[in-house]
């Protein structure tokens, strides 16, 4: 399942926990890992001066300056470096995300892992939404499922055993469901089917009566059981479950019960119509709450 | 003579030899090879013989030594009016002495000459607007570039920038095959918001032919996805040619006239080979002047004119607002104070002024558009045209050049600065991280995909 990784770091302490999960991935799972830097973006028009995204200087580049900064990633991962058979790091120059998905198109792995911030919340995550993180634009567009983690507490030790799909029923959340299963069967995982019912599209006071919520949720539990649960084949290790809240709190608070240790979910393409709508998708918002690896997959993953 | 091995007279033909010079980190070598270059004179006057036509020579003789054209110079403005940046000067004191000694110059003075002609001119032109004679400085230094680039006197980044044009047709490493499978990825990463797009490659005779900025290619591909978008959306037929793709010209900042022709030769056989009814090129201002303005003389083409009626970005994106092929949503038009950096080279020199402010007026909410002062023809220049953008050795004086700009955008009280132009977009961008005035830059094609009503029968179809 997880043959070839991609993990795509600043080389920096933003990307440690990243790393852990990445690496441990790489050594359970006997992956290939190649550790992906970017390590300039350019800029002063057509010169050779590039914008160092770890120091935040300009530097002319040269060969000498690409296998320094080389040498610096494999020294910063030496300790995970050692204890991993199959591994290589590449730098480049240009926009983060824009390279990334580079490399993920021309040798099409089968996860890209990538570190979030600081843990965030709040008006810094807002800000983080707006400034555009290369996770939102990697997400967004990248053909294979997308593994980010932003907090500290979700950098894992053992493995992958408790994993938690979380639907919105859209062609994606199929795309995220059919990899979720695969990867529970394969590696012999708890699956948690979750839904969260939004409520919170309605004014208090134009608030659904319990009465019409409770209907709402048993036929939404029905819907997980038609469109997912039927294609398990006799799956005994799994939960379905429909909460009702704000989708990314419900989902964030499923996980911590279940102690999820991966959640998959779909990363919405949908354009926000509303330029107010800067917090961004549901998937966004669970990456920077989650205690655990958020893996998210957009409606053109698998698509080669 | 021996020719130093990085800084000569040979223009660059190779792939190798394109390395070996990008691998001197900042010119260095480059550049202290090129305190002991010899001048050829004997060569250089040859070549004055031959190509100082009539124009320039009356233009040299006839300045009048006014000054008027003084105050037309930001540069000259911007560094406390310094006399010696005064454009009659600096043309004078360069081309003027090189032909006035019959080439007879020495190494000091091509090194003086070349400073002059790459950090006190950014050919924006303005200069020549004053004159009360009509004396164009601006093409009098293009003029003097070519000069300096065959005596090898000329900025290392635009050695290479010339030796990419020769080597890959691009200002950038990027090959033919790199540009139409950037070109068909991003239609990938769009179809599923945009069923049905495509970029149609080579295909003949179509509507439009659209070239490109390799930089675009390079580094942010976006912007193709963008214009093949807006181009779907207006039910346009278009194409974009595998080979010849690449509108810009490195090698006029540098005055490689030679790779001048070879890269614009590339676009006019594109569209001598697809037949397009007309070529559109990108949000770029030198690679108009390159391609549209310029090109034809370079490539001998009587008429002064490319093969197909050729025209900018923002002349195709007026039509298709004014005639309907794109519709703005007017709940999502700018609602902000908002500015426009009107491009030297199709602004004054290619007189589109109207062209932008007519789609300032179809993309802004009334009461918010604000022109800087001075506009439209009169507009300076953003401070890094002419390749001073991109010069590591004079990147000290860019910076300055950059304040005339700033003030002028801190004038207007817009935080937004409309750029159309990849010079002027870039300059402006350096100015905010050099001066941090707290504005935002942005070509037109993201803000017209943010507000352009997406017809009924392109939309996406749900899928739940």
């Amino acid at each position: 399942m997880f043959k070839k990784i991609l993990f795509a770091t600043s080389a920096t302490d933003a990307c440690d926990h990243a790393a852990r999960v990445a690496f441990d991935m790489a050594q359970r799972y006997n992956a290939d890992i190649r550790v992906f830097h970017v390590l300039g973006i350019p800029t002063r028009g057509y010169s050779q001066v590039v914008v160092d995204v770890t120091t935040g200087e300009e530097v002319t580049l040269d060969d000498n300056y690409r296998d320094l900064v080389k040498e610096e990633i494999r020294t910063y991962y030496e300790r995970q470096i050692q204890k991993t058979k199959k591994w290589s790091i590449e730098t480049v120059i240009g926009f983060p995300h824009r390279e990334i998905l580079r490399i993920a198109r021309d040798e099409t792995p089968d996860i890209i892992v990538m570190g979030g911030s600081t843990g965030a919340s709040g008006a810094y995550a807002r800000r983080k939404n707006i400034t555009g993180s290369t996770f939102q634009r990697v997400a967004k567009a990248a053909r294979c499922p997308v593994m980010v983690i932003n907090r500290p507490a979700a950098s894992f030790w053992g493995g992958i055993s408790n994993v938690l799909f979380a639907t919105d029923f859209s062609a994606a959340a199929d795309r995220a469901f059919d990899f979720a299963f695969a990867l529970v069967q394969e590696l012999g995982c708890e699956f948690h089917l979750f839904h969260a019912l939004d409520v919170t599209r309605h004014e208090t006071r134009h608030f659904h009566t319990q009465d019409i919520i409770d209907d709402r949720i048993r036929e939404t539990l029905q819907r997980l059981r038609v469109r997912y649960v039927s294609k398990m084949e006799g799956y005994a290790h799994y939960s379905a479950e429909v909460w009702e809240g704000i989708p990314f709190v419900e989902i964030v608070k499923y996980g911590r019960e279940k102690q999820a240790d991966l959640i998959v979910m779909a990363h919405s393409n949908r354009k926000d119509d509303s330029d107010d709508d800067l917090i961004g998708s549901v998937a966004e918002q669970v990456v920077l709450r989650a205690n655990c690896p958020v893996i998210t997959i957009n409606q053109a993953a698998g698509k080669h | 003579m021996s020719e130093p091995t990085l800084c000569n007279k040979i223009p660059i033909q190779t792939e190798e030899a394109l390395k070996k010079l990008l691998s001197d980190t900042g010119g260095r070598q480059y550049y202290q090879e090129m305190k002991t270059l010899e001048v050829d004179s004997r060569k250089l006057w040859e070549t004055i013989q031959k190509t100082c036509k009539s124009r320039i020579r009356t233009w040299l003789s006839i300045c009048a030594h006014c000054g008027m054209c003084a105050e037309s110079c930001f540069l000259y403005r911007i560094n406390n009016r310094d006399p010696r940046q005064v454009p009659a000067y600096k043309i004078q004191s360069t081309l003027g002495e090189i032909v006035r000694r019959k080439g007879k110059v020495d190494n000091a003075f091509m090194h003086m000459a070349m400073e002059t002609a790459w950090a006190k001119c950014t050919c924006c032109n303005r200069c020549g607007m004053y004159c009360p004679h009509g004396i164009d400085m601006g093409i009098m230094f293009g003029y003097l570039r070519g000069l300096l680039y065959q005596q090898g006197f000329v900025p290392w980044e635009l050695k290479i920038g010339a030796g990419m044009h020769r080597v890959y047709h691009a200002q950038m490493d990027v090959t033919d095959e790199d540009f139409t499978e950037t070109f068909v990825w991003m239609a990938e990463e769009y179809e599923d918001e945009y069923p049905g797009l495509t970029v149609p490659v080579d295909k003949v005779g179509a509507d439009i032919m659209y070239t490109v900025n390799a930089r675009e290619v390079k580094h942010y591909p976006e912007d193709l996805a963008e214009a093949a978008i807006l181009f779907h959306l207006a039910g346009e037929n278009w194409t974009v040619p595998s080979r010849g793709w690449e509108q810009t010209s490195l090698a006029m900042f540098a005055g490689d006239w030679e790779a001048c022709k070879i890269q614009v030769e590339s676009v006019y056989d594109a569209m001598e080979r697809l037949k397009p009814k007309r070529m559109v090129g990108t949000e770029c201002g030198h690679a108009h002047r390159a391609t549209v303005v310029e090109g034809p003389y370079w490539a001998g083409r009587k008429d002064g004119l490319p093969p197909a009626e050729s025209i900018h970005y923002v002349e195709w994106l007026a039509e298709a607002l004014r005639e309907g092929k794109l519709k703005i949503n007017p709940k999502k038009r700018i609602k902000e104070p908002v500015t426009l950096q009107d491009s030297c080279n199709y602004i004054r020199n290619h007189g589109m002024k109207e062209i932008t402010r007519e789609i300032m007026s179809y993309i802004v909410e009334p009461g918010y558009f604000i022109d800087m002062a001075p506009n439209r023809e009169h507009n300076y220049c953003c401070g890094g045209g002419g390749g001073f953008n991109g010069i590591g050795l004079y990147r000290e004086q860019r910076n300055k050049a950059l304040i005339t700009k700033r003030d002028q955008i801190m004038n207007t009280g817009a935080k937004l600065v409309i750029a159309p132009c990849h010079n002027c977009w870039d300059a402006i961008r350096d100015l905010e991280e050099e001066y941090r005035i707290g504005i935002r830059w942005s070509f037109l094609k993201p803000l017209i995909l943010k507000m352009v009503e997406i017809p009924e029968h392109l939309k996406p179809k749900k899928t739940r």
